[in-house]
């Protein structure tokens, strides 16, 4: 495995991170849980933002491994 | 009329009676009940036994003196529900037998307690030692509750300054194989969630005995074959699972990476996620 599909491997795992929590938030009744699941999408969210760049830098970096 | 028709009449009306005086006397237990109390309910049934079955007593005294012995009783208890120097009276108060982990001898004797009888109904609170007792009180009814001392506490989550999420009443959506709406409405779910829920377990509705729902929306079934063996809800570890795994990740990618620029976005990513790990943590467990 290169760097880069690590890297993308992480992404996606986060991905599903981010989509997990916001079922997870949707499906609570109580309010403070929700506000717990939000703010650690929020935070989610940010990682993964900054993962994307580095996941669009390595691609550029490797363009032999770019699919 | 023959007496044995007179008896018959007596007894249906009388039972009749007892159970309309039961109501009246609320919700209480046996056990709740002081002394006093509990003397008085057997008098009400002397009354009412001596009333069915001697035909020589007119009904009419027998139930002018079970209303003497209701009526004044539930009067003193709702005066005693206004007044609390009349309740003090009436019921009485607990006696403290311990007090900063100091058994007080004298209130035993005012009691009538042995230390044996202290001892047992310390043990029934499991506690074995004295010592460890910092405060006891015998309640009017006689039961006795102790306060262990702090260390001798039970530890609970304050205590160890950890974070839990809150809980609500979960709602059982189905009993004996059938949906209850109600409930499922009180979970503000639907129907068709239910149904989307069980797919996913690969069981049939007609299969399950119990269902309940959480706060957080998982839901938990007991099917009426007990050799088949259903998923548990896996979501939560599952996600903090993945979490962990994406922290590790970050700091590993750190760790490889030869570009200073890349190392440092990758550390503070690592550090970041790893809070919100941290901050989640009580709500998925």
């Amino acid at each position: 495995m290169t760097v880069s599909s690590q890297v993308k491997g992480c992404y996606a795992s986060l991905k599903n991170a981010d989509a997990t929590l916001e079922t997870l938030a949707a499906k609570t009744q109580d309010q403070e849980t929700e506000k717990a699941f939000r703010e650690a999408r929020n935070t989610v969210r940010t990682v993964k933002q900054d993962l994307e760049q580095q996941v669009i830098f390595l691609t550029r970096e490797e363009p032999q491994y770019k699919s | 009329m023959p007496g044995w028709i007179e008896i018959i009449i007596r007894s249906t009306i009388l039972l009749l009676i007892l159970f309309l005086l039961s109501k009246g006397f609320g919700k209480k237990k046996l056990s709740q009940l002081t002394v006093f109390q509990y003397m008085l309910m057997i008098v009400i049934g002397g009354i009412i036994a001596l009333s069915a079955i001697s035909s020589d007593i007119p009904v009419s005294y027998g139930g002018l003196a079970l209303a003497v012995w209701f009526i004044i009783p539930v009067a003193a208890e709702f005066i005693a529900l206004k007044s609390k120097r009349f309740r003090d009276v009436t019921k009485g108060k607990g006696t403290v037998l311990i007090q900063n982990g100091k058994i007080m001898d004298d209130n035993l004797k005012k009691e009538r307690i042995t230390t044996d009888d202290l001892l047992g109904s310390l043990r029934s609170n499991n506690i074995f030692n004295a010592a460890d007792v910092e405060f006891a009180v015998i309640e009017p009814n006689g039961d006795v509750n102790v306060l262990p001392k702090k260390e001798q506490q039970p530890v609970t989550p304050k205590m160890l300054g950890t974070k839990v999420s809150p809980s609500k009443e979960p709602q059982t959506v189905i009993m004996d194989g059938k949906m209850l709406l109600e409930p499922l409405a009180n979970a503000s779910l639907n129907p068709n969630w239910l149904e989307t829920e069980l797919e996913k377990m690969n069981v049939s509705i007609e299969n399950v005995f119990l269902g309940q729902v959480d706060s957080d929306g998982q839901l938990t079934v007991d099917l009426f074959d007990d050799q088949l063996s259903v998923p548990t809800p896996a979501e939560k570890p599952l996600l903090l699972a993945t979490l962990k795994k994406c922290q590790a990740d970050l700091e590993m990618f750190a760790l490889e990476t030869e570009n200073e620029e890349a190392k440092a976005l990758y550390q503070k990513n690592s550090e970041r996620l790893q809070k919100g790990i941290d901050k989640i943590t009580p709500y998925l467990n």
